[in-house]
C-alpha cells in the first residue's frame, strides 16, 4: 500500500468509526447528563486545539478565544437554524445534517475568522499584555453588546438588527422554537478528529516550524526570512477559525442548550480555555486534547455529578454537605499541584509520539 | 560546498569587484548617533573584518544592512540592487545571511528544524537534504546531533548551528557578528577554520569580530571602527603592523 491509499484508508476507517459511535453513542452512554459532559468535552478539546495555534505555537498571548466561539456559535445557530426551518421537517435527522452542518460550520468558520483577522491585524504588532488586552476586549465588548440588546426596545437601526440574537435571553432559532440541535456523535467525533490533524500537520510543516521560531527569537527568525507579522496574523486567524467552528458544534450539539446565549462566551470560558492549553502543555497538540478532555471531565462532571440520584440522596442525608462549593478548590488544588510538579504542562512541547531524548549539553 | 541558492544565479558582480558598498551610512538610536557616515566595501570572494570596542557600530552596521534597523542617511548597494528598498525577507531572498550576535538559535527546537528554517526561502526537500549534508561536512558535531534541542548544545555547538543555519539559505554574502563570543578557544579555532572553508568555496564574508588577533588573522582587509565612523582601514597585513592597532587592540 502506498501513502495515498493508506490515507484514503485511514479516512474511511475513520468516517466510518464516527458513523457507529453516531448510532450507537446513546447506547454506550445511556444517561443524557453523562452524553451532554462528553459532548461538550469534544467540543472543548476543538476549542483547547484552536487555542493551542495562537497561544502554544507562536507563543502570543490570547485570553479572549471566547469571543471567537462565541462568534462561531451564533453565526451557526442562525444558519443552521434557518435551513432546519427551510427543510420543513420537526425532528432533526442524521441523513438531513448533512445538509445542515457543513454550511453552518463552514459559515461559522469563515465569520469569526473574519473578526480574527480584523483583531489580529492593528494588534498583533503589539506584544504580550497588550495583545491579551486586546482580545480580552473584543470578546467583552462582542459580549456586552449582544447582552444590553433586548429585543423589543428599538423597533429599527443597528440595535434593533442585533437585538435579533436574542439579548441576554439568548438566540433560539428564527420562531423561538430553540436552535436546530444536528449535531451528533458524528460531527463531534468527526470535529475533533479534523481538528486534531490539521492541529498536528500544521505543528510539523515549515509553517509551524516558522512559528514556533518566531516564539523563540523575532529577530533570528525575520533573520531567516520569516515575516513576523505575517505570520501573526495568519496564526491568529486560523485559530479564530477553530474557535468558530468549535462554536458551531457547541451551539448546534444534540441534547445541549437549545438557546446561545451570551453569557456562555464570558472570560470564564477563554480562561478555561486558556487552563486546558496550560495544563496539556503549551504547543503540544496531545496536551491540548488531554486538557480539554480533563477540565471538562473533571470540572463540569463535580457540576453534573450533583444531579445524580447517589448524590442526592448523600446530600439529603449530609445537608452541609456542598459539592458544587468545593468545585472550585478542587480544581484549584489540581492546577497548583500540577503547576509545581510540572509547569511547562503535562507534555511540555512534546507529542505523546514523539518524546524527544533530552541529552544533557557537553562544555 | 555549494554556494549558490538553487534558484537564484550567481552573483552578477564579477570576481573581485564589489559585491557590497556602503556609502555614507548614518543610522540613529532615537536621538543618538550610532554611525556617523560609513563607507565600506567588500569584493567579492573577499574575507573582511570590522574590528572595534564595544559600542563602535559594528553590530549596528550589520543589522542595518539586513535591513533589521532602519537607516537614517546613506546608500547600500549589494549585487547593483538598492537594499534601502527591500524587507529583512527580501535581502535574506537576494543572498545576505546574518549570524547574529550571541547565536540566537530557536532553543525549543531541534538542531534539524533549525537548519531546515535557514532553508526557509526554498524549501525543496531534495536541495536542503544536500545542504544539510554540506554543512554536516563543514560542522560534524553538528551532524551527531540533528535530533536533539538546540538549546541543550555547548555555546561553540550553537554557534556551529547559526552559522548553519545562516548557510542553509546559500548566500553569497555571509555577515558573522562575533563568532568567538563566549565560546572556548579550542572551538574557537575550529569555527574560524569553517569560515576560512566557507570563503574558500567563494562565499564572501563580512566579520565583526572583538578578538582582533583572530580578525587580523583570517581576513584579507579590516576596517577599524570607532564611535560610529571608520577611523582606520588596509590589508590585514598592515593594520597588523600598525603601532595604534597593536597598543589599542593587541596588547602591545
Amino acid at each position: 500500500m502506498n501513502a495515498w491509499q493508506r490515507r484514503v484508508g485511514a479516512t474511511l476507517l475513520l468516517g466510518l468509526a464516527c458513523i457507529v459511535l453516531e448510532l450507537t453513542f446513546h447506547h454506550i452512554v445511556p444517561d443524557t447528563a453523562y452524553r451532554n459532559m462528553l459532548q461538550l468535552a469534544l467540543v472543548n478539546v476543538v476549542i483547547a486545539l484552536s487555542l493551542n495555534v495562537i497561544n502554544g505555537m507562536a507563543g502570543q498571548f490570547s485570553i479572549g478565544h471566547a469571543g471567537f466561539v462565541g462568534v462561531g456559535a451564533y453565526t451557526a445557530a442562525i444558519v443552521a437554524s434557518n435551513i432546519h426551518k427551510s427543510l420543513g421537517e420537526r425532528t432533526e435527522t442524521f441523513a438531513n445534517s448533512f445538509y445542515v452542518m457543513p454550511p453552518a460550520i463552514l459559515a461559522a468558520a469563515l465569520v469569526a475568522a473574519l473578526f480574527g483577522f480584523v483583531v489580529g491585524l492593528p494588534s498583533l504588532r503589539l506584544k504580550g499584555d497588550y495583545l491579551a488586552i486586546v482580545t480580552l476586549g473584543f470578546s467583552e465588548i462582542f459580549r456586552l453588546v449582544i447582552m444590553t440588546s433586548p429585543p423589543g426596545v428599538e423597533k429599527e437601526g443597528i440595535r434593533a438588527t442585533i437585538a435579533e440574537l436574542g439579548g441576554p435571553q439568548g438566540y433560539s432559532g428564527p420562531d423561538r422554537y430553540g436552535v436546530a440541535q444536528y449535531a451528533g456523535p458524528f460531527w463531534l467525533f468527526g470535529g475533533v478528529i479534523v481538528a486534531t490533524i490539521i492541529a498536528w500537520r500544521l505543528k510539523f510543516c515549515g509553517w509551524g516550524r516558522a512559528l514556533r521560531a518566531l516564539r523563540e527569537d523575532e529577530i533570528a527568525a525575520s533573520a531567516v526570512g520569516v515575516d513576523p507579522t505575517r505570520y501573526k496574523v495568519t496564526s491568529f486567524v486560523i485559530a479564530a477559525m477553530g474557535a468558530g467552528a468549535a462554536g458551531a458544534l457547541w451551539a448546534c450539539m444534540r441534547d445541549g442548550n437549545p438557546s446561545v446565549q451570551p453569557d456562555q462566551f464570558s472570560f470564564a470560558l477563554s480562561f478555561d480555555a486558556i487552563t486546558m492549553v496550560i495544563l496539556g502543555g503549551s504547543g503540544s497538540v496531545s496536551g491540548a486534547i488531554f486538557g480539554g478532555l480533563f477540565v471538562t471531565l473533571t470540572v463540569k462532571m463535580i457540576e453534573q455529578l450533583q444531579r445524580l440520584d447517589a448524590i442526592e440522596a448523600f446530600k439529603l442525608a449530609h445537608p452541609d454537605f456542598d459539592l458544587n462549593a468545593l468545585r472550585m478548590v478542587i480544581y484549584a488544588v489540581v492546577l497548583m499541584v500540577l503547576m509545581v510538579m510540572r509547569p511547562a504542562g503535562l507534555f511540555g512541547e512534546s507529542e505523546i509520539t514523539r518524546f524527544r531524548k533530552r541529552e544533557p549539553a557537553k562544555p | 560546498m555549494k554556494t549558490s541558492h538553487p534558484t537564484r544565479p550567481q552573483p552578477k558582480t564579477p570576481d573581485g569587484e564589489d559585491l557590497l558598498t556602503l556609502k555614507g551610512l548614518k543610522v540613529a538610536y532615537g536621538g543618538i548617533k550610532a554611525l556617523k557616515g560609513i563607507d565600506l566595501h567588500v569584493g567579492r570572494g573577499e574575507i573582511v573584518a570590522m574590528i572595534g570596542a564595544n559600542g563602535a557600530g559594528k553590530t549596528t552596521t550589520l543589522k542595518t544592512i539586513v535591513r533589521l534597523l532602519p537607516m537614517a542617511e546613506g546608500s547600500i548597494t549589494f549585487d547593483g540592487v538598492d537594499l534601502s528598498k527591500l524587507s529583512v525577507e527580501e535581502v535574506v531572498e537576494a543572498g545576505i545571511s546574518l549570524v547574529p550576535e550571541g547565536r540566537a538559535i530557536f532553543g525549543g527546537l531541534t538542531v534539524k528544524e533549525n537548519l531546515e528554517l535557514g532553508a526557509f526561502n526554498h524549501k525543496r526537500r531534495a536541495e536542503m537534504a544536500e545542504t544539510i549534508a554540506d554543512v554536516v561536512g563543514l560542522f560534524p558535531r553538528i551532524g551527531e546531533r540533528m535530533k536533539q534541542e538546540a538549546g541543550t548544545l555547548s555555546g561553540g555547538e550553537q554557534q556551529m548551528l547559526a552559522i548553519g543555519r545562516a548557510l542553509m539559505a546559500r548566500p553569497s554574502l555571509l555577515l558573522l557578528d562575533e563568532p568567538s563570543l563566549g565560546i572556548a578557544p579550542k572551538l574557537v579555532q575550529q569555527i574560524f577554520e569553517a569560515i576560512a572553508k566557507i570563503a574558500e568555496t567563494g562565499t564572501t564574508i563580512l566579520l565583526v569580530e572583538q578578538n582582533t588577533r583572530l580578525a587580523l588573522k583570517y581576513a584579507r582587509r579590516a576596517y577599524v571602527l570607532r564611535t560610529g565612523e571608520i577611523a582606520m582601514t588596509g590589508s590585514t597585513s598592515e593594520l597588523a603592523q600598525n603601532e595604534e592597532i597593536k597598543a589599542a587592540y593587541l596588547g602591545g
